[in-house]
């Protein structure tokens, strides 16, 4: 065996047992979650299965329903719109309806809260129409939530919509109106149906982060499986009782990936073969067009514009009254770091998965890639709850420190991480490397000056993706944080439950600014290109 | 007791860490102006009471902390039987905060009072309609009442109270009822309790009294008020609690420690403290503000705070039977 | 593999009664003098007229970008027409500002590609346009189409579990369950392999005549359109050049863009002297149209030219490509240009060899020289 070979034996083996290592402690919260739930009493299970969890299985599950159908509506009735009609301002609205994306859910659920709640805007307005003693239904309802959530989140199932609407072979179309169906009913029976994977994805994004939410139903106090996992963490000196709650979501989290991912092999034909036509898009009438903006104009309103109009306005009257100090910059030092700290370790620590997985697709290594998607069906005070027990059982030296809380985001964010890696990783074929070699580059060389920079955008767009995705993050910050050490989604948090609407106004919008840029990064494809 | 030997002036002043359950900004103008008199620095870390003890013992003898500072008895207690306390030894401490507000050894004492009081909105209750606290769960009071989240110290040291006086089956009876009385209008902050009854979304609210001073103290025509429970005859009588304090086992400066708590029994420090928060405070010869009305003429329910801790999960679990949120 | 069944055809609306055909078949199809664009003004199709009748079979031909697919899709509707008409079984379809909307056309259509809908199964395909009967009549209907193009054993398969051809047939009796006036087709045969072609352009054949289908077909092949067509039309750059029945096109092309699509031809320039046209490989007669002294190219195909081994010829054998079922061969005369010569397989020259050459043209094919450069 000559050096090359025998360089290349070795080196792949110590990755391997680094990729072992990392995949297994990925797996340890939810591992750690799922013994202390099936260690614990009996009579506690059955104490929460006959009071709590029924009314908490129905709430979380209903919310689920609702927001996936007024995602759905909403989501597939723009992308039609968008794709395959014409009309004033068609260009901006197709690309402003991603912004609600860039709104964090506490942060909609806040500004609704005041909007709809009593004393607030909407309700006044109402009371001049209707008299002074007509209230206004709560947003701290179902009603509320549901609607917050959907409008928040509608942009997961309109983009894959629209891609789907767009990619769609068009002859499909063209055969079904040659047999004599109408538009319409080419639209419902041949145009839908094909575009069932996409819209079925997009509905399993929506419902994951519906189940998985904190932040809006804390602040609009509807109780969720989450949310309860919270209350019992932070109310109690036992965990058992959260962690037999966790385990359950966790179940159902994995019950409807797998019911997502045996859906999407069943319809893994449904794609387009062959010579592939833009499909048109018709002008609308007066009529139509006036009708098409307005139903764009309020649902980007009531979603983004409303919103971003008022964190502005609020941040204006708070900064001019002070709230933005030095104290505000440490927390937005805090945010920074900690978030940076957190994908730096993500990319690294996602690499070696992503690079056994690509290059030597063994069923271990790609069992290791799995195991680090674990963190997408830990919600995040599931996740903090682990690594709280974990920390404090094992390792009491770390508990209460900042390397929980970044360890607590590399697990929740790796999956999203990977999703850009994975591809990055791909690209790079093993003839390019092979090639290289054959022309005298030895594997660092290679790894330098071929994989690095074909690599290099992928990871960034990863980095980017995971350090905003921390930014953002709220319920792991709330429970693991150490003491005083805030971050911008925790002051929002804070002091959106206190209703100091204003005060928590300029956190709220440096966080939406901060995202926008993600947004549009993930979104623009040239930017991938290069 | 002799008087604490002061440090050399030229030596490095001690530090002191806090550990609170308490709000920062009810804690932080006594630890100034105890840092301006004697020159100890002291760092406070406010967090929620469940995770500050969480932490404390999950740090061991680790933790650099030197205090812990609580709003709910049954905490300290907790915090004691983890081992986590040393008693206090300074003689100026019986005299100060009478027997009833401190734990047996003393690891723990109180620093103010507050009651579980009932507010309500005045243009929508009358006193004379509600009597004790159970008459929360009456049915002519359905969707009238706001109550704190399961989580809450306050509702677990109640309940823990009631379940001690009427047993566990009418407590869970009461449970039910007030679950059902509150519907959606369970907080997480009993500013929001008041809020709530102040602007007339509900009629009643269980607070700590000091909330509701606190919104007339910024808002003075409010239409709010307190009613006191349970003092008729054959009442339980009212149901106290207090903020208190306890030096950790493993503290280091324990010197500084002592020092800091007598300043918070001297009597300008109980003044501060308790004023700070319109709470009652506990030193026989400091008044309470003004505002507030007295409480020696209070009945007080008859069950010692040192039970509380021992309470704290037999209530939770009723609390949690009832399915409160 | 198609089975026989007889399929009554559609009562007649128009009777066609245009002398040069002689048969008094009804119109279906009518195109005058129709213009369309690519999407702006980039012109795609100009003043293309044609008809075809009951049971024709008429075929697009012409090089990739000619216009003979937007033809086809300003026939089914998709593409609307800037000048002139289009009927359809006398009513008027397409005109400037006037566009009747595909799903109330009466046409069926194959796509090159298939379009089979992925998430139905091939009896729903073929059903597909059945909407509007009951349900036992619609089954009834696709039992018949399936066995007249033979997958009535396929009937439940998804179309990702078909080969190429079962898919296209599927395509094909999805098109024609709905009787449909005019059946379009878009290069039905580019996606097989050629014996697999060969094939199923004998079962289309067949199955159309049976069915009695009036047909368009768009292709770029000129043996197909050879072996589906009644007629050709062939296109050039938006142009209709000629429309003719494929002996016409091939033996008697009226423009040497034509004359060279259709088959090899060689181009042999020659003058007009009395009635004759004089040529360095022979004298042919003259044409009408053209008149002494003209300058003219005389078009000769392979099969026109047959060689004989001479040994004192100045024109020699310059190379031989074996066809199979014939030898083509490059021959070069004294002046340097090239002709070839089509000899059955049997018949193997040497390169080198020198040949006397034997034109037998039966119809004389000239054009302008000027033309031809």
């Amino acid at each position: 065996m000559n050096q090359a070979t025998a360089v290349k034996s070795t080196l792949p083996d110590s990755l391997s047992l680094v990729a072992l290592t990392v995949a297994g402690l990925l797996c340890l919260p939810l591992v750690y979650v799922a013994y202390m739930a099936l260690t614990a009493d009996a009579a506690l299970w059955s104490r929460l299965w006959t009071t709590r969890i029924p009314e908490l299985l129905f709430n979380t599950t209903a919310l689920a329903l609702g927001v996936a159908a007024g995602t759905l509506l909403l989501g597939v009735s723009l992308a039609w719109l968008v794709s395959r009609r014409e009309f004033p301002g068609r260009c901006i609205w197709e690309w402003a309806l991603v912004l609600p994306l860039a709104i964090p859910t506490y942060v909609l659920a806040y500004i609704y809260s005041h909007l709809l709640g009593t004393g607030g805007p909407v309700e006044s307005a109402w009371q001049m129409l209707a008299g002074p003693d007509n209230r206004l239904p709560s947003p701290h309802s179902y009603a509320g939530v549901t609607l917050v959530m959907t409008l928040d989140t509608f942009p997961f199932v309109y983009l894959l919509a629209r891609a789907a609407f767009l990619n769609l072979n068009v002859s499909y179309e063209e055969v079904a109106r040659a047999c004599g169906a109408s538009r319409a009913g080419t639209l419902f029976r041949i145009t839908l149906p094909l575009m069932r994977p996409a819209i079925v994805a997009g509905l399993s994004l929506v419902v994951l982060y519906v189940v998985s939410d904190f932040g809006a139903v804390s602040l609009l106090r509807y109780q969720t499986l989450t949310y309860a996992v919270y209350q019992q963490i932070t109310g109690r000196y036992d965990p058992t009782a959260a962690s037999i709650l966790s385990l359950l979501l966790v179940a159902i989290a994995l019950i409807f990936l797998v019911a997502e991912r045996w859906f999407r092999q069943r319809s893994r034909f449904f794609q387009t073969t062959g010579r592939y036509r833009t499909p048109a898009r018709r002008q609308c009438g007066p009529l139509g067009a006036t009708l098409a903006s307005l139903y764009t104009i309020s649902v980007f309103a009531a979603s983004f514009g409303m919103p971003a109009y008022m964190l502005a306005t609020w941040s204006v009257s708070a900064i001019s009254s002070g709230a933005v100090d030095a104290r505000f910059f440490g927390f937005v030092w805090n945010s920074a770091f900690l978030s940076g700290l957190a994908a730096t370790c993500a990319v690294l620590i996602g690499l070696p998965l992503a690079y056994l997985a690509s290059r030597r697709p063994s069923r271990v290594n790609l069992l290791c890639l799995q195991a680090a998607y674990a963190g997408y069906v830990l919600p995040g005070p599931v996740g903090a709850l682990a690594l709280l027990v974990i920390f404090s059982h094992l390792a009491p030296f770390w508990y209460g420190t900042a390397a929980v809380l970044v360890i607590a985001y590399v697990v929740h964010f790796l999956p999203a991480g990977l999703q850009s890696m994975e591809p990055a990783l791909q690209q790079v074929t093993p003839n390019l490397e092979e090639a290289s070699r054959s022309l005298g580059f030895g594997t660092t060389a290679t790894l330098r000056r071929v994989t690095l920079p074909l690599v290099r955008s992928g990871f960034i767009a990863a980095w980017v993706l995971m350090f905003l995705q921390s930014m953002k993050e709220l319920p792991a910050t709330l429970l693991l944080r150490p003491v005083g050490f805030d971050t911008l989604a925790v002051r929002v948090w804070l002091e959106a439950s206190e209703e100091y609407y204003q005060l928590a106004a300029p956190s709220a919008l440096l966080i939406v600014l901060m995202t926008i840029p993600a947004i549009l990064l993930l979104l623009s494809k040239d930017w991938r290109a290069a | 007791m002799t008087a604490l030997p002061v440090p050399p002036a030229q030596a490095e002043p001690d530090r002191l860490v806090v550990y609170s359950g308490r709000a920062e900004r009810l804690i932080k103008p006594l630890l100034d102006s105890f840092q301006a008199k004697t020159g100890i620095q002291v760092d406070l870390l406010s967090s929620g009471t469940t995770e500050v003890v969480n932490r404390l013992q999950a740090e061991g003898s680790r933790t650099p902390a030197d205090l812990l500072i609580t709003n709910d008895a049954g905490s300290l207690e907790r915090a004691r039987e983890l081992s986590l306390l040393r008693p206090l030894t300074a003689p100026d401490i019986a005299a100060a905060i009478p027997a009833q507000f401190r734990a047996a050894d003393n690891s723990w004492i109180g620093l103010s009072g507050r009651f579980w009081v009932v507010v309500y909105n005045t243009t929508l209750v009358k006193p004379a309609d509600l009597r004790s606290l159970l008459d929360l769960a009456e049915p002519r009071w359905k969707d009238r009442v706001a109550i704190p989240n399961a989580g809450s110290e306050y509702l677990q040291a109640g309940i823990s109270v009631i379940k001690t006086v009427y047993g566990n089956n009418r407590t869970k009876q009461f449970l039910e009822g007030l679950k059902a009385n509150a519907g959606t209008q369970v907080y997480g902050k009993s500013s929001q309790i008041v809020e709530a009854v102040a602007k007339g979304q509900v009629a009643l609210g269980v607070v700590n009294h000091y909330y509701v001073y606190r919104h007339l103290a910024t808002q003075p025509g409010a239409p709010i008020a307190v009613l006191m429970p349970d003092q008729h005859e054959g009442g339980m009588g009212a149901i106290i609690n207090v903020a208190g304090i306890g030096i950790i086992t493993h503290t280091k400066h324990a010197e500084s420690a002592n020092r800091l708590v007598d300043y918070l029994v001297s009597e300008e420090g109980q003044k501060l403290f308790a004023d700070l928060n319109k709470e009652y405070p506990l030193h026989p010869r400091v008044t309470a503000d003004p505002a507030l009305p007295p409480y020696t003429t209070t009945r007080v329910a008859p069950v010692p705070l040192t039970q509380l801790g021992k309470l704290r999960e037999p209530a939770m679990a009723l609390i949690e039977q009832a399915g409160l949120r | 593999m198609f089975q026989s069944e007889s399929i009554p055809s559609h009562e007649p609306t128009q009777r066609s009664t245009d002398p040069s055909h002689g048969q008094h078949r009804p119109t279906v199809l009518e195109l005058h003098n129709v213009s369309c664009v690519y999407g702006g003004d980039r012109p795609a199709i100009t003043d293309m007229s044609f008809a075809a009748q009951e049971g024709e079979i008429v075929c697009l031909l012409g090089p990739s970008g000619c216009g003979k697919t937007t033809t086809l899709r300003a026939i089914a509707g998709f593409e609307p027409v800037t000048a002139g008409k289009i009927r359809l079984e006398g009513r008027l379809v397409s005109a400037p500002g006037h566009l009747v909307p595909t799903e109330r056309r009466r046409i069926g259509m194959v796509f090159q590609e298939y379009a089979l809908f992925p998430h139905l199964r091939v009896q729903d395909n073929v059903a597909f346009g059945l909407q509007h009967l009951s349900a036992g009549e619609r089954a009834t209907q696709v039992r018949v189409m399936l066995e007249m193009v033979g997958l009535t054993d396929l009937a439940a398969r998804y179309p990702h579990e078909l080969s190429g051809g079962q898919q296209q047939r599927v395509a094909l009796a999805r098109a024609l369950v709905q009787k449909p006036a005019v059946l379009l087709l878009d290069e039905p045969f580019s996606n097989l392999d050629p014996d697999m072609a060969g094939r199923m352009r004998e079962d289309l054949h067949d199955l159309l005549r049976r069915t009695k289908t009036t047909a368009v077909l768009v292709t770029h092949d000129h043996d197909e359109a050879f072996a589906m067509a009644d007629r050709i039309a062939v296109l050039n750059n938006g142009k209709l050049e000629q429309l003719d029945t494929p002996e016409a096109v091939y033996h008697t092309p009226s423009t040497p863009f034509v004359a060279d699509f259709v088959g090899q031809a060689d181009f042999i320039p020659g003058t007009i002297e009395q009635d004759k046209v004089v040529t360095e490989i022979g004298e042919f007669p003259n044409q009408p149209g053209y008149s002494g002294g003209d300058n003219v190219v005389v078009m000769i195909r392979p099969d026109d030219v047959h060689i004989a081994p001479l040994a004192q010829s100045t024109t020699h054998i310059l190379t031989r490509q074996f066809h199979g079922s014939e030898n083509v061969y490059t021959i070069g005369l004294p002046s340097g240009r090239v002709v070839h010569s089509s000899e059955p397989s049997t018949s193997v020259y040497p390169v080198g060899t020198p040949v006397e050459l034997q034109v037998n043209a039966t119809h004389t094919v000239l054009f302008d020289r000027d033309l031809h450069q």
